[in-house]
């Protein structure tokens, strides 16, 4: 057991539950309170709490160790998708969802499409989020074994459980506020890597030219081209098809805010592939790659080679805070869609907005549990299982979103079929692996987009209550949710 | 304001030009020019970074104008 990396670790968590115990009551005090902490959020809170919900295991571990083991530009690839994550949501949905008053995603397709494109859009959301967490606990579990000396097991339920306290008992609050401080741990932590690997090697290009010493292909391209895009598409789409990173975009005071909070945490997601590329090159100068027996642990060996135990101790707890500060977010997507898209809808919709709170609290418990079940036995790379979900996520919802945002044509039964057709093109694809790495979406992505315009043009238009909805996402003028049209 | 046309949308334009930025890259790709021993095709991918960060700040500044007009 490393017991000075143990003890930070250990106060790191314990800081966590405290402010998910100090936000309890605020919480649950109202809907609006737990699903987008009242709307009230500012830029410099928001930037890091977005930031920091965008920037999960994969973007730290898993952009590492592929980086080490695929070569430098598949880490390059995984930053040129994510980093455009901010300004494509921005330019393309951001403003307009706002306008639209939901709190969910699921909410929104209600909105927009009707009942059953929204009961869709949960079970997705559920699958989705449920299974985005798989990563997460995989990396915590990777961690804490290795810095706690505990079986890989234990410490997924022990890591697990942790921020499922705090994320069930704040609410977004305390997402919001935790993620202020583990995006900030996360960037000095890794700055601090970076700085003492770059006077170790006296600056980058002699780190750059040990690493392809040692490792000859890290400057190569290893993998076909459609790995390379698929990665940019999944990633790209993120915010957009992420209930999660979309549940943020709610939680900013105003419009002017959620748009700085968006470049805010752009800046902040750049510096960790700047810092990322220091890091792997490192990596990659030491000539592990190949002894791991999981090759997502290159970030955690770069780390004890270079650090003492006190700075190592706070990077882990910077690796632990990505980690956590993605999964509390999921968690809140999920027991949202739950209680609030399924339940308040359909079984009780007379249900006070104390129980509606409650049932989230559980759903998060019990979505918890099902993710460390699987995550006891994780089926691939950490990088690899972010990609499956990014690119099933836009495989189903990213044309049914945008087109009905931008399109008032689309209807229904269009965005049923892009739904339906591309979730299962998908899971096809994934299943029996045609294709190169993480390159499903190219195919399913584009599947789902024909299908939502020819199904709408095929079909009767949208009445012209929706159709003018459409057009009030796009003006500032106040909307009228008397006249929402389910 | 903005719903007059879609196609003169801030946002839609900046996506075009996002688009086109990716599609030069990755239509291009130079996988077998090196610099500094890395990929040609990894450093473009790298520096649309600081592409993405630009065309997020004039979109703030595009769109605030519009409102204040």
């Amino acid at each position: 057991m490393q017991v000075m990396e143990t003890i930070i670790i250990g106060l790191y968590v314990f800081l966590m539950i405290l402010i998910g115990i100090y936000f309890a009551k605020r919480a649950h005090s109202s809907e609006s309170d737990y699903w987008t902490a009242g709307r009230s959020i500012n830029t410099f809170v928001g930037a890091f709490a977005l930031f920091a919900a965008l920037a999960s295991s994969s973007s730290l571990m898993g952009a590492v160790g592929s980086g080490v083991a695929l070569g430098l530009p598949f880490l390059f690839a995984y930053g040129f998708g994510a980093v455009a994550i901010l300004p494509f949501t921005l330019f393309l949905v951001s403003g307009q969802i706002r306008r639209s008053g939901v709190s969910t995603m699921p909410e929104f397709f209600k909105q927009r499409y009707g009942n059953s494109v929204q009961i869709i859009a949960v079970c997705i959301v559920v699958v989705g989020m449920t299974f985005y967490m798989v990563p997460q606990l995989t990396a915590s579990g990777l961690i804490g074994s290795y810095v706690l000396g505990i079986d890989y097991t234990t410490t997924v339920i022990i890591l697990g459980i942790g921020f499922t306290i705090y994320a069930a008992l704040g609410g977004m609050w305390a997402i919001t506020y935790t993620d202020l401080i583990q995006g900030s741990v996360i960037l000095v932590g890794m700055f601090v890597l970076s700085v003492i690997i770059l006077t170790e090697f006296n600056g980058f290009g002699s780190l750059l030219q040990s690493a392809l010493e040692v490792t000859p292909h890290f400057g190569d391209i290893t993998q076909p081209w459609m790995s390379y895009f698929g990665l940019f598409l999944a990633f790209l789409w993120f915010g957009i098809v992420s209930p999660s990173a979309v549940m943020r975009n709610f939680a900013s005071r105003d419009a002017r805010t959620a748009r700085r909070t968006a470049v805010g945490s752009c800046l902040l997601y750049i510096f960790v592939f700047v810092f990322g590329l220091i890091i792997a090159s490192a990596g990659a100068s030491l000539g592990i790659a190949d002894s791991l027996s999981n090759q997502d642990m290159i970030f955690v060996s770069v780390i004890e080679h270079f650090m003492n135990p006190f700075l190592a101790g706070i990077m882990f707890a910077g690796l632990l805070a990505a980690i956590m500060s993605s999964a509390d977010a999921m968690l809140l997507a999920i027991s949202a869609g739950v209680a609030r898209d399924i339940y308040k809808e359909y079984i009780n919709k007379d249900a006070s907005e104390k129980t509606v709170t409650r049932l989230g609290f559980v759903i998060m418990i019990f979505a918890s549990i099902v993710g460390i079940i699987i995550a006891i036995d994780p089926p691939g790379l950490i990088a690899i299982m972010v990609g499956w979900v990014g690119g099933g996520l836009l495989s189903a919802f990213g044309f049914p979103l945008v087109l009905g945002i931008w399109w008032k044509r689309a209807n229904t039964a269009g965005a049923l079929a892009g739904m339906i057709g591309g979730s299962l093109t998908f899971l096809v694809l994934v299943i029996t692996k045609p294709f190169a790495l993480v390159s499903e979406p190219i195919i399913a992505a584009p599947v789902s987009l024909i299908l939502t315009i020819i199904v709408s043009l095929l079909t009767d238009p949208p009445p012209v209550e929706i159709q003018n909805r459409v057009d009030s996402y796009h003006t500032d003028e106040p909307i009228n949710l008397d006249k929402i049209v389910s | 304001m903005r719903g007059k046309s879609k196609l003169r949308d801030p946002g839609i334009i900046l996506c075009s030009v996002l688009v086109l930025v990716a599609a030069f890259v990755l239509i291009w790709w130079p996988k077998d020019i090196y610099v500094m021993g890395i990929s040609l095709a990894g450093w473009l991918m790298f520096s649309s970074y600081f592409v993405w960060l630009a065309i997020g700040v004039i979109y703030i500044f595009w769109i605030e104008k519009w409102e204040k007009k």
